[in-house]
């Protein structure tokens, strides 16, 4: 991969940083109180969901609603073989659900997969809510009652679980577009699908990898969040609004960027926090959450990663990678 | 790609980062712990359940400012004023949690006043429990509330289970044998739906012919279902659901020239919106209530029931229902409790423990009614006391009709108007 | 029968609502590709909007329509210009962009109501209110035949202005092809924004006749957006023309589904529908384009 002394040294640089990062939020739980380790945790599990959406939204140029879908696919699989007449350990239920969302996504990825644009986004909605409906009717999900977990309130725990995730999420994601043959037949073929195909890419082998991969991450983390949350129901894990959250993460950190995705997430999600505790008694902090978004996309609109890698380099950097639509 | 990272960039992002970090863990709030007992609450003040969400606010705001006016609540000869801290739950468990960890840990409350649905409580429950603050709840009616056996978690209106098929088996026995069938629909949502499926065992228990039982996904558009009923013609017709749901029921089939002999709902018939808003058309219309104000109870805050509701309208503008006074009943338990107690706030872990225990013994009459909590059993921590009364709306009053005990008026059947 | 007969006219009436509640979306998505997410929150204001002038000034929402129309037209024509430079920016991914202002419209909208109108359901009363006609066994609300008449009246006025007038033929060619519709001396930017605008003053109206027949309250959007996503993609998105008929098939399935099937299930039907639909006929029941 890297062959001249300079990008040798830049790649070190990269490991150095990340190693640096890291060793950073391994030791942040000694130096916050539980509340906000518990924010924390939820910002690290949201960097990890916009970087899911990131591989079919960024990467692979296709835009969808529907991952809310499989992040309730992860927690009610988990919450499912967790009940007391299965009583599966926690780390033993991680495999099961990621496999079922994989198959899920692979079953619907090849179909949905061959339409475009706002087709494909309002199909992968119309699945996501079809799901909440399914769930709310079947009796294995308790219907709208919903499902308890046994609680297990280590904070200690979910922060260092949720943190590994999003690592692995992360680094392994980071791999695999950069490194890999995979990465670059994804690439390939968000800049023209026809050139790639012509390649010899087999475009909807890719398209449907890349949808399985990304419902993988997606419903680890629905995993652990059923774990964390102790007790779940349709609209908590599958609404539309956990994917909204996705969407708007990605957007605002940087679209198809390997950082920008966890830069949006953990700027939104503690902006949303601080906003909602400190205006704990009224809901003003809905419309202002509101104003903020249509903001940034008036004046920020490569990402918030554009102020990092440098305005005009972050512009052709992201419309380079980007100028499909 | 790899080889334009700078050091610049490396340092920006580190910055950045931590800046983000900083934002989010707002330091631990340096106020000065003063004398005072610090009450959390958390409920749904945004999002689908923002409606009951903001009425439990009231009843326990109501609460807070009535003890404020006469210095505080009591402890061994002193007075203590109640301080009140509140976390929006935006109607969803995992945001709840939150919420709840936020007051304990940041806002250092003594106490918790509990949500207003049962799935948010279900996901604060073990926060109340791991951090063992007591946590009463004027609201959360669903028994599956109760099943886990909450151990710092106190329920202050019986759940719906217990409530919704008593009443209907009430109603059947005073209509006799004017009426032999009923339907019973309902929302697809948590509580209505256990409500619908109490008054269909009711409907049951009570031999009445069930015609119809069916759900319907929140928000539906309810002329089908309606169009049905109206086919079957049942005598009684029961509805689980919201005050909104029943508002749309009722112009709904006001819209389709069907009105059904007896129409009977649980919560929110004795709402205030309910009444304002349906004026003529909610007259006769059937409920099911714990509390009214015109029920014989008293105690030494707000008085007696209706004086509780003179107060409520005063303060608010509307008349209070069920929820609202159990909320507002939930500080009165407090109080009982940190009486028989003694020890002065702010609590640590040892003496919330202790809190928790005087509140597990409860055993006092309020204007709500009796209060004590279930120490076993399905409905742990549950107060089963209140008795449900069917109540019927008429001249835009609520009256008592049901059971004969309770009755203040005659059950009109069938109801004005009807088809 | 007599159900059956009901429940075609149930569907019947809520189809023509549905109708009125997308054609303005589908026009913005023909004109200016952008899938607007704030289309719920149009229809929350409108309602609003109708219920402080029954509440204010008591002007009934059927005359009140035509205030709410306007002042929404004008509101949304102060707001196209930004979602034109929005979408038409040289960024990455405008559409997505666009997306993403308008979901943050929408909060701002959805929240803002919650914070200055409260929690509570507002009833919006009407002269026609409760009213109905019987014809045969089949009973008709007086009121959501009213609201029908309404929308397709509304809607129809839509396609005169689209195939009667210079503006029309300049939307259209907008809709065709904006670099050439600019070439040939349309100032697409203010087509956009009129376009924007009449696509919020049809929405608001629609959201009108919503709360009249059900009722207003902050979180009442979501459903709507759902729904005009549902009827413009069973139409094809951009398609004005198929927008009757998906409307009509939308508000039918649902009756039908409820009536028969269970209302439990409608909600899983209407969306399993859309779903295959999608697969099967992507480009809608009549193909693209205004």
């Amino acid at each position: 991969m890297a062959s001249n002394p300079g990008e040798v040294r830049g790649y070190l640089f990269r490991l150095a940083a990340i190693a640096v990062c890291l060793l950073a939020l391994a030791v942040v739980p000694a130096f916050v109180d539980p509340y906000s380790l518990r924010i924390v945790t939820g910002a690290l599990m949201w960097a990890g969901l916009a970087c899911a959406w990131n591989i079919v939204g960024g990467y692979a140029g296709y835009i969808s609603f529907g991952h809310s879908a499989f992040f309730g696919i992860g927690a009610y699989t988990t919450a499912i073989l967790m009940q007391s007449g299965i009583g599966m350990p926690f780390l033993a239920t991680l495999l099961p659900s990621v496999v079922v969302a994989m198959i899920v996504a692979a079953i619907i990825g090849g179909p949905t997969m061959r339409l475009r644009g706002a087709y494909f986004a309002i199909a992968t909605w119309a699945f996501a809510e079809m799901l909440i409906q399914l769930a709310t009717i079947l009796d294995v999900t308790g219907g709208t009652a919903g499902l308890s977990l046994p609680a297990y309130l280590n904070e200690f725990f979910f922060y260092y679980t949720m943190l590994a995730a999003a690592a692995a999420s992360f680094l392994g994601v980071w791999y695999l577009i950069e490194y890999t043959r995979f990465g670059f037949r994804l690439k390939a073929l968000r800049d023209h699908e026809p050139a790639a195909e012509a390649m010899g890419i087999r475009t909807n082998l890719v398209k449907v990898q890349a949808f399985a991969l990304s419902a993988a991450i997606t419903a680890l983390f629905g995993s652990v969040f059923a774990y964390w949350t102790t007790y779940i129901d349709p609209h908590s894990v599958l609404g539309p609004d956990i994917t909204d959250q996705m969407v708007v993460m990605v957007l605002l950190g940087g679209l198809g960027t390997i950082w920008g995705p966890a830069l949006g997430a953990v700027v939104l999600w503690m902006t949303n926090r601080y906003i909602w505790s400190t205006f704990g008694d009224t809901v003003v902090y809905l419309p202002i959450l509101g104003l903020i978004i249509a903001m940034v996309v008036l004046f920020l609109p490569n990402g918030l990663i554009s102020l990092i890698v440098g305005r005009r380099r972050g512009r052709e950097l992201i419309s380079r990678i980007l100028r499909k639509l | 790609m790899a080889g334009k990272f700078s050091r610049r960039a490396f340092l920006q992002g580190t910055v950045l980062g931590s800046g983000a970090l900083v934002l989010g863990a707002p330091a631990v709030s340096a106020q000065a712990q003063g004398k005072t007992i610090r009450c959390g609450v958390v409920t749904s003040l945004s999002g689908d359940n923002r409606f009951g969400g903001n009425l439990t606010r009231r009843g326990y705001d109501l609460w807070a400012e009535e003890i404020n006016k006469l210095g505080g609540v009591e402890i061994a000869g002193e007075r203590y004023p109640v301080e009140m801290f509140y976390g929006d739950a935006q109607s969803r468990p995992a945001s709840g949690a939150d919420a709840a960890v936020r007051l304990i840990i940041q806002d250092k409350v003594d106490v918790l006043f509990g949500p207003y649905t049962s799935g948010v409580t279900l996901a604060v429950q073990p926060i109340s429990a791991k951090y063992q603050v007591p946590m009463i709840s004027g609201s959360a009616e669903s028994p599956n509330v109760w099943l886990p056996k909450p151990p710092f978690n106190f329920g202050m209106i019986p759940a719906v289970d217990l409530t919704s098929g008593k009443s209907i088996k009430v109603l059947a026995e005073s209509l006799g044998s004017q009426a032999k069938s009923a339907a019973v629909i309902g929302v697809d949502e948590p509580f209505s739906k256990e409500t619908a499926e109490g008054f269909r065992n009711g409907v049951q228990e009570a031999g009445l012919e069930l015609k119809r039982f069916e759900l319907f996904p929140a928000n539906a558009d309810l002329t089908p279902v309606i169009s049905k009923l109206k086919a079957d013609n049942p005598d009684i017709v029961a509805v689980g659901g919201h005050e909104s749901v029943f508002i749309n029921f009722i112009n709904t089939a006001q819209s389709l020239d069907y009105r059904p002999k007896a129409l009977i709902m649980h919560y929110g018939v004795t709402s205030a919106a309910f009444i304002n808003q349906l004026g003529e058309e909610a007259n006769g219309v059937l409920g099911v209530s714990v509390w009214t104000a015109g029920l014989p109870y008293r105690d030494d805050l707000f008085g007696t029931a209706s004086d509780y509701s003179e107060l409520s309208f005063t303060r608010w503008g509307t008349r209070p229902d069920y929820t609202e006074a159990a909320c507002s009943a939930s500080g009165l338990v407090l109080q009982d409790a940190a009486r028989r107690l003694g020890k002065a706030p702010p609590w640590d872990q040892q003496t919330r423990v202790e809190l928790t225990k005087a509140i597990e013994d409860t055993d006092i009459e309020t204007f709500y009614g009796p209060v004590a909590f279930a120490k076993e059993g399905d409905h742990f921590h549950n107060n089963i006391k209140p008795v449900p009364v069917v109540v019927q709306i008429k001249g835009g009053n609520v009256v008592p009709v049901a059971p004969s005990g309770a009755s203040e008026g005659e059950l009109l059947y069938p109801m004005p108007g009807a088809s | 029968m007599d159900l059956f007969l009901q429940a075609i006219v149930n569907g019947v009436l809520i189809g023509g609502i549905l109708i009125c509640l997308t054609v303005g979306f589908q026009l913005t998505f023909g004109v200016l590709h952008v899938i607007d997410f704030a289309v719920g929150g149009w229809v929350m204001l409108g309602g609003y909007a109708a219920y402080w002038l029954v509440a204010l000034a008591g002007i009934d929402p059927f005359i009140s329509i035509f205030f709410v129309f306007a002042l929404f037209a004008l509101i949304g024509r102060a707001i196209g210009p930004l979602i034109y430079h929005v979408r038409t920016s040289r960024y990455a991914r405008p559409d997505l962009m666009a997306l993403a202002f308008t979901f943050g419209l929408f909060l701002l909208m959805r929240g803002g109501a919650l914070w200055l109108w409260s929690y509570n359901s507002r009833n919006v009363e009407s002269v026609f209110s409760g009213e109905f006609l019987t014809v045969g066994s089949v009973t008709i609300p007086l009121l959501r035949l009213s609201a029908f008449l309404m929308a397709i009246l509304i809607s129809l006025g839509v396609f005169l202005l689209l195939y009667r007038t210079r503006f029309g033929m300049a939307v259209r060619a907008v809709a065709q092809n904006r670099d050439h519709a600019g070439l040939m001396g349309v100032d697409v930017k203010r087509v956009s924004a009129y376009v924007y605008g009449l696509y919020t003053g049809i929405t608001a109206s629609a959201g009108v006749l919503i709360a009249t027949i059900y009722s207003v309250n902050p979180s009442v959007g979501v459903r709507y957006t759902l729904f005009a996503f549902f009827v413009a993609v069973l139409a094809g998105l951009g398609s004005v023309g198929g927008v009757l008929i998906a409307g009509l098939a939308l508000g039918l399935l649902e009756s039908l589904a409820s009536t028969y099937v269970g209302s439990r299930y409608s909600l899983l039907i209407v969306f399993g529908v859309l779903f295959l639909v999608l697969l099967v006929a992507p480009k809608g029941v009549l193909g693209r384009g205004i």
